[in-house]
């Protein structure tokens, strides 16, 4: 294989990155703050996908209907999670882990059936909007999608974004405080249950997100979940619990060796993301970067 | 003591299940179709689901079958061969179906076909694309209302040793289908048109979102044609990301069913034109009375064109009732017997299931994207007939399979 | 302990059970026959998950990895190799079992949810590999019409095959607890700290359970072969695995016998209610919730809790 194939390999690698970080690292703060393994996740982006898909349609399908879908989802799937919070899960903040992962199956078998009984079972098409049609020529004239470069763009917009909001605001500050002692925050007389629903609500948020940015670019179908939010997972321990900048790195690593694998040994590419993680945690027992836990 | 009283009402809700009986009347001729309802196949199954109601619909108002009415009942094995094997038993073991249908997924169409040899059951396959249905694991008991893998690569393969092309490109879906169906056009091509090559090939994972690394790699060979073996949503996948990257103006591509209603239909006015395929029904052609009235009927009762899919729900009905009216009476043995050769007036003209491996003889149009005024997806132009005697492989061929 | 259910005067249950399921096919239709074959060997697959799970305190949380590879083992040495389908039996268990060891050995050093995730990409490549190896194992089509010996072949014969190998894997699994290793593994739950000042090799213990389970749960694979005569990819998927532990959690993973009863109630649920709806999924994670919320200690221990009231309680728990 040439350099521009690899070259190429490495970008498209990178697109892949930038929607798995998203939603990673929206599975990681909910895991890092709540101690919720959220199996429901990848339902949740699923949501976001088909919520793209009906806006887009509403307003048009062009360039508006991009935008507001890309405003819109995100915030439809905030509300269902809010709900979803409110009602069930913080009731359940203490239960154990299992315990948990179970409930948020259960939870993402439903919502399985429930976007069915919304959208039907046929897949859904969200076309790329006008001005991120065609592409760039990459080194050696090879064409590179002009709605990858948007995405390249979006991720580390969204990682810092991430880091100020858990570094620099005042409910991030509590957040990690309270992720390390929820006692100590609740009596200095913070409202711990509203903090843990906000940042319940703010992962969601990010995993709709993802949903929608990933869109354009596949067919949206049930089941779209189930290997995405196993991928979140894997990415989430093997960068560190809680750890943003971890799910960046354990995303990029992913992302890459999904995409250069294939390179190595086309029949068998898939095993490559697996295999980083095996070694990864190996090495490294407890993630990459610093776990929250 | 709540708990105790949900408990109580979630064990009577448990028992209730096992012990409800089924709501079928003695007098009547139960079809159970096991397939997956949820997913992305629903495209597909929705439609052959549909098109057998229709026909069900129009049975029962001519007076049914032998003074007896057509039933039918589903299961959603949600693409899960354990599940739906168990499904097909339950609903031959315990719904006491007369016959079996469905299934869009080879697995389980392989696992319920083997299952209805040992039962002596008419089965009935949908839209499974697997060889291996009619041939290596085919038997007296199964049907195949579909094309295969081998039968879309030969008609595939007729059309394309009608072309130019010489140096060719394989690409597709890793799994089963794909490389079934790229194996089928490949090594049909090679015996009919001397001198082709094959330059390369590349193979992505089932449910890939990103084709651009491919697309460089097969851009950078520069073949004259490309063989896209995809399924399912990655149809849809790929000819977006053919149209992304410019593919489909550089080189041009086939793609079986890639000018499928199911295909273009979730697209819109996105998709891109000038890719080949091959279908084996459209709604729009042949321009037909029996046609139109098919297509009228089905916009009438569900209000959308019927898909591929459809035609295959449709014919299987009819076959039932003729079956069992040709038999003259309810009994396994004697509805194969009659069903065996028979050949009835379908949309597409007659349609025959061959006697010696239970195929049903299928023409296969081969055409090209483009748009179309009338609708707001587009449809195949340039539409060339492959009539089943052009390319379905033999029946010596078929049973050679079998051993 | 935990395993309340079975003390003495438990044995006469244990017989009525026995001789009823013996006869049951006599009286019931072949497909009630072939639902309790099912039921059976999803019970014995959950309680070999729940012997980690839920006396080890390990997070198996990939289980159906080894299930699916002792029935690829089974089905393949029958399909492939032309031995008798007996040693075939024997075979795929004993490969799971050792890929319980080796993955074992891999994850061991991990805790809780870190072993799980690490056992799931484990899985995962397996999985991978399997769906891949067109060749080898029919790729994601799997493998059907496996042939199984004629005694055992008919719906009958294949639910008395089923009924003595669960029976006789639940007696030593049974054994196995009740067993000084048994007492130390759950010690060890309870609390490893404290075990492993005592001098206990901690971690030679969980390995040897995850042996016996990924043993265990290729007796499962192997019997689904028996009954279902087909293999395929999704056997090995983690969605399955996820079910086995929700299994467990619903019958109660406290108990012994609760996996078996959570397996019964999934198989039934599952059964029944799709011949209603297309949303069976639907009621099943209704049904879920509505169980983690209200028996966090599964049905089984819920009910144990209930007939033995505050001292049982007070045991199981410690």
């Amino acid at each position: 294989m040439d350099v521009t194939g690899v070259l190429n390999q490495v970008f498209v690698g990178l697109s892949r990155t930038v929607i798995l970080f998203i939603v990673s690292s929206g599975l990681s703060l909910i895991l890092g703050v709540l101690r919720i393994p959220n199996v429901a996740h990848g339902s949740l982006y699923m949501i976001g996908a088909f919520m793209a898909f009906t806006l887009s349609k509403l307003f048009g399908g062009g360039d508006m209907g991009f935008w507001m879908a890309l405003i819109g989802a995100p915030l439809a799937v905030a509300l269902i999670s809010l709900v979803a919070e409110r009602g069930i899960f913080q009731y359940l903040y203490e239960r154990e882990h299992l315990m948990l992962i179970l409930l948020t199956f259960a939870f993402s078998l439903v919502f399985g059936d429930l976007v069915k009984i919304v959208w039907g079972g046929e897949y859904k098409s969200v076309p790329v909007p006008y001005m991120f049609q065609g592409f760039i020529p990459l080194i050696g004239g090879l064409p590179f999608p002009l709605y990858n470069l948007f995405l390249l763009v979006c991720g580390p917009i969204i990682a810092i974004l991430l880091w100020l909001l858990v570094n620099k605001t005042k409910i991030g500050k509590i957040a990690r405080a309270a992720a390390v002692d929820m006692e100590m925050v609740g009596a200095v007389g913070i409202n711990v249950s509203w903090v843990f629903a906000s940042v319940f609500v703010i992962g969601c948020l990010l995993a709709g997100l993802g949903g929608v940015l990933v869109a354009p670019t596949v067919s949206v179908t049930l089941g779209m979940d189930h290997t995405l939010i196993i991928e979140a997972f894997l990415i989430v321990i093997m960068g560190g619990l809680g750890n943003i900048w971890g799910a960046l790195l354990g995303a990029l690593i992913f992302g890459l060796s999904q995409s250069l694998g294939i390179l190595i040994w086309p029949q068998f590419g898939i095993i490559f993301p697996y295999l980083a993680v095996v070694i990864v945690l190996i090495f490294r027992p407890t993630g990459l970067l610093k776990a929250t836990w | 003591m709540r708990r105790s009283v949900l408990f109580v009402v979630f064990m009577v809700f448990v028992m209730g299940l096992v012990w409800s009986q089924s709501g079928y009347s003695a007098n009547t001729i139960k079809v159970g179709i096991v397939d997956t309802y949820s997913g992305p196949a629903t495209t597909y199954t929705q439609d052959a689901l549909d098109g057998f109601k229709l026909a069900t619909e129009q049975i029962n108002a001519k007076g049914g079958i032998l003074g007896k009415k057509l039933e039918y009942t589903t299961r959603d094995e949600k693409f899960k061969p354990d599940i739906g094997l168990a499904m097909a038993k339950e609903l031959v073991l315990k719904e006491k179906v007369d016959i079996l249908a469905g299934t869009i997924n080879s697995g389980t169409a392989l696992a319920v076909s083997d299952f209805a040899k040992k039962e002596k059951m008419p089965f009935f396959v949908f839209y499974s694309k697997s060889e291996k249905i009619i041939g290596e694991k085919g038997h007296k008991y199964v049907f195949n209302m579909n094309e295969n893998t081998e039968m879309a690569g030969r008609a595939a393969a007729v059309a394309l040793s009608k072309k130019p092309y010489v140096k060719y490109w394989i690409a597709g879906d890793d799994y089963e289908y794909g490389h079934a169906i790229a194996d089928a056009t490949w090594n049909n091509l090679k015996k009919m048109k001397a001198g082709v090559q094959l330059l390369g090939q590349s193979w992505w994972k089932v449910g890939e979102a990103d084709f651009t690394p491919y697309i460089t790699q097969i851009l950078a060979a520069k073949p004259d044609f490309i063989i896209v073996a995809t399924g399912g949503s990655g149809m849809v996948n790929f000819q977006k990301a053919a149209k992304a990257t410019g593919l489909v103006q550089k080189i041009p591509f086939y793609q079986h069913t890639a000018n499928e209603l199911g295909t273009l239909l979730p697209q819109g006015k996105d998709a891109p034109e000038g890719v080949w395929g091959t279908s084996n029904y459209f709604f729009y052609y042949p321009e037909t009375p029996a046609n139109k009235a098919f297509v009228d009927d089905f916009r009438k009762a569900f209000n959308r064109y019927p898909k591929a899919s459809a035609l295959v729900g449709f014919m299987t009905a009819q076959f039932i009732a003729e079956g069992y009216k040709k038999a003259g009476k309810i009994d396994n043995e004697a509805f194969i017997k009659a069903i065996e050769g028979m050949s009835l007036d379908s949309p597409v003209g007659p349609l025959a299931i061959r006697a010696c491996d239970h195929q049903l003889e299928l023409p296969t149009y081969w055409g090209v994207t483009k748009k179309d005024p009338k609708y707001d997806f587009l449809i195949s132009g340039d539409i060339q007939v492959i009539a089943p005697k052009d390319y379905m492989p033999t029946c010596q061929d078929v049973l050679k399979l079998r051993k | 302990m935990a395993t309340g259910i079975l003390n003495i005067k438990g044995r006469i249950w244990w017989i009525v059970a026995l001789v009823v399921l013996c006869l049951v096919p006599f009286v019931l239709p072949r497909f009630y026959v072939y639902l309790l074959s099912i039921i059976l060997l999803f019970g014995l697959f959950a309680m070999s998950n729940n012997f980690p799970l839920g006396f080890g305190g390990i997070y198996q949380l990939h289980h159906a990895v080894f299930y699916g590879v002792g029935a690829y083992g089974t089905a393949l040495v029958i399909t492939k190799s032309g031995l008798s389908p007996w040693i075939a039996f024997i075979v795929g268990p004993l490969i799971a079992a050792f890929l319980g060891l080796v993955m074992g050995i891999i994850c061991i050093r991990l805790s809780k949810l870190y072993f799980g995730m690490l056992q799931i990409s484990l899985g995962s490549l397996v999985w991978a590999v399997v769906y891949r190896w067109y060749s080898f194992t029919g790729g994601d089509d799997g493998i059907h019409g496996i042939s199984v010996p004629d005694i055992i072949s008919s719906y009958k014969g294949a639910y008395y095959f089923t009924l003595i190998v669960t029976g006789i894997s639940l007696y030593v699994l049974y054994r196995l607890l009740k067993s000084p290793y048994g007492s130390v593994l759950q010690g060890i739950r309870d609390n490893p700290v404290r075990s492993s000042m005592i001098g206990v090799n901690v971690k030679k213990h969980q390995l040897l359970a995850l042996v016996i389970a990924g043993f265990f749960a290729g007796v499962a694979g192997t019997l689904f072969v028996v009954v279902d005569n087909t293999v395929f990819p999704d056997m090995m998927f983690w969605t399955l695995s996820l079910e086995a532990v929700i299994m467990c959690l619903l019958g109660g993973w406290l108990t012994f016998l609760g996996p078996m009863l959570g397996a019964a109630l999934i198989v039934i649920i599952r059964t029944f209610v799709s011949t209603y709806t297309l949303y069976w999924a639907l009621v099943l994670g209704i049904i879920f919730t509505l169980v983690i919320f209200f028996l966090p200690n599964g049905v089984l221990g819920w009910i144990e809790d209930a007939v033995k009231r505050k001292p049982n309680l007070a045991e199981a728990k410690e």
